[in-house]
């Protein structure tokens, strides 16, 4: 080698070796000689690795075999002790006859290249494993709303199908959302929120509030949305109740003003009857305080059903010796009103399971409101309640019918809703709600039938024994007239 | 001659606390449980003043109340409901109705309602 080449071989930026057929070192530059130490007699697999004979995989090897170039990467340590990770280039080395007499060898550092990515690596892992734990169902969509990533959370709980669409994943629809806060964000690279309803695989409802913010790639354009949503089902469901919470509160002081109404007048006219001696007004006006605190006490009750919501407490119960037990309690009170009372039970009517304590209450609310229909009814001098009761084989059948007020078609759709009530001030607008709440648990049915100024007639269908699947029944119902409160509810 | 009150109201034991209270303390009554049922009473007994109920159903008292303007009635209305919205803005919106001569929240103040009957007709 002539001065001027052996100047540039030894200031070359990296280690330079020239090996036998042996792997001995016949030459090396002035970095490697620095960092390795001297060559001399020594084999590339002890200075470069400290090991007792070649490597199994060697590049230089392969040279010498085949005559052409190749490339490794490999962990070699240094004279003092340093790691270092050098990236290998082997080139032949011939004679005039073309043979191969030697290899060079090039190794270059790349061990901060080498820390880098490992660096990338690990920041990368400690996203993938953040966007998979996250507890909230991130995926992320291209422009045709098509989802091409999603995390742990989202695939579990939709079944997410990479390539499908944002709507048919959440919605089950067929058709993109209005408005679609990812196409939004598409447009104006905008953050957006929003609220909404979506059913997971398994059918389930589920609240959710949305996040999605836009992706951009290296040139500035978004490419990508992720959209990010948070289940606030729970929190919906609070606030629902909290809401109720509130027309209860409302519903029941205007319920309490009507009674406390008809309580004054009830202590006025005994007073006024006291003064005057006059025995009737006092009969008269006993008989209003009485029924207003009768209904105060119902009122109560009910108010104590709605704020627990129980299960069934499920027990035998005699059809026929209930029914009766039930009417006996009634016939007086109407008889005082001027209202005929009949109770027409079946005649081995059977058994039922039930509820006990609930099927009562469920029962003397309608009864109850039967006899009230009545009593409020100025167009005809006499008044019926009858109270009939029918086995089938896989149910019970309470029917109550009264010739009272009647309702028109509003209040009869209306009926069974939270809050609304026919009576003005006399009523909270429970009554039938729980009525209803309570014939639903038993998995029953209950509708009514009823004409204005002729009279209504409540029919609950009770199945004899517990069914297997009973249908939760959700408070949602809060507005009066809600959306399915159809008079006739015998779905289940 | 004893002043004549009519008592609109649904709720029958209203009507008897209304009548029992008026008559105690001189008046005379007659009484409606709807609004259809008081327009004909106004006609056919002719009252010096009329207590109504809001809430009733067939015909509320608001709707009584309005017709009764229509027709230019005289007769001064004491409004006396459960509902407890400002019912003179209510009833306001409607230009052909002016506000009722009184209006009485339910539970009533017997002693409150007979002084606003007095000074209204004495």
């Amino acid at each position: 080698m002539c001065t001027a080449h052996r100047e540039y071989f030894d200031s070359m930026p990296c280690y330079l070796t020239v090996q036998d057929r042996d792997f001995k070192i016949i030459d090396a530059n002035r970095e490697f000689t620095e960092k390795f130490g001297e060559h001399e007699g020594r084999y590339c697999y002890q200075v470069y690795k400290q090991r007792p004979e070649k490597c199994e995989d060697c590049p230089v090897e392969r040279t010498f075999r085949d005559g052409r170039r190749h490339k490794s990467e490999e962990l070699v340590t240094t004279l003092n002790g340093r790691d270092v990770w050098v990236i290998v280039y082997t080139t032949p080395i011939k004679n005039e006859k073309g043979e191969i007499t030697a290899v060079m060898e090039m190794s270059t550092d790349i061990t901060d290249i080498k820390l880098l990515h490992q660096a990338l690596r690990d920041s990368q892992s400690k996203y993938m494993q953040l966007f998979e734990k996250v507890p909230c169902f991130i995926s992320i969509q291209d422009r045709d709303l098509r989802i091409t990533e999603a995390n742990r959370m989202h695939r579990e709980a939709f079944g997410t199908a990479y390539g499908k669409k944002c709507f048919e994943v959440y919605k089950h629809r067929s058709k993109e959302c209005q408005p679609c806060i990812v196409k939004q964000t598409f447009n104006d690279g905008e953050i957006r929120v929003h609220e909404e309803v979506v059913t997971k695989e398994n059918g389930e409802r589920m609240n959710v509030l949305v996040h999605t913010a836009p992706l951009r790639n290296d040139a500035g354009e978004i490419d990508k949305v992720i959209e990010m949503s948070t289940d606030i089902t729970q929190i919906r469901q609070l606030q629902d109740k909290l809401t109720s919470v509130g027309l209860l509160i409302g519903s029941i002081s205007h319920g309490i003003k009507g009674l406390l109404n008809g309580l004054d007048g009830g202590i006025y006219l005994v007073n006024s009857g006291l003064k005057k001696d006059n025995r009737d007004r006092i009969d008269q006006g006993w008989e209003i305080a009485i029924r207003n605190v009768d209904r105060i006490r119902s009122m109560v009750m009910d108010i104590l059903y709605y704020a627990k919501d129980r299960d069934p407490n499920w027990e035998p119960i005699e059809a026929v010796d209930f029914i009766r037990d039930i009417c006996s309690n009634f016939t007086e009170k109407a008889n005082k009103l001027g209202i005929a009372c009949s109770c027409d039970a079946q005649y081995g009517a059977g058994e039922f399971e039930a509820d006990r304590m609930m099927v009562r209450s469920m029962l003397v609310n309608l009864v109850e409101n039967s006899i009230d229909a009545c009593r409020v009814d100025s167009k005809k001098d006499d008044h019926r309640v009858s109270v009939e009761l029918e086995g089938t084989p896989e149910s019970v059948i309470f029917r109550i019918a009264d010739t009272g007020i009647g309702m028109d078609r509003e209040t009869r759709e209306k009926a069974f809703s939270l809050f609304f009530s026919s009576k003005g001030a006399g009523g909270t607008g429970l009554g039938l709600f729980i009525a209803h709440k309570i014939v639903k648990s038993h998995g029953g049915s209950i509708k009514i039938e009823s004409e204005e100024g002729q009279g209504s007639t409540f029919t609950v269908e009770l199945p004899r024994v517990k069914p297997a699947v009973l249908e939760k029944v959700e408070d949602k119902k809060l507005c009066p007239g809600g959306a399915d409160n159809g008079q006739e509810d015998s779905d289940s | 001659m004893a002043k004549k009150i009519l008592i609109v109201d649904d709720e029958p034991d209203m009507v008897t606390l209304l009548t029992t209270l008026l008559e105690d303390n001189g008046y005379e009554t007659v009484s409606a449980y709807n609004g259809i049922e008081g327009m004909e009473k106004v006609q056919s007994d002719n009252p010096d003043l009329i207590t109504l109920d809001i809430t009733m159903d067939k015909e509320t008292g608001i709707k009584m109340y309005r017709k009764l303007c229509q027709a230019g009635s005289q007769i001064p209305v004491i409004m006396v409901t459960g509902i407890s919205d400002a019912l003179g803005t209510f009833l306001g919106r409607y230009k052909d109705t002016t506000e009722p001569a009184g209006y009485f929240e339910k539970p009533i103040d017997n002693e409150a309602l007979l002084a606003k009957i007095k000074e209204l007709i004495g």
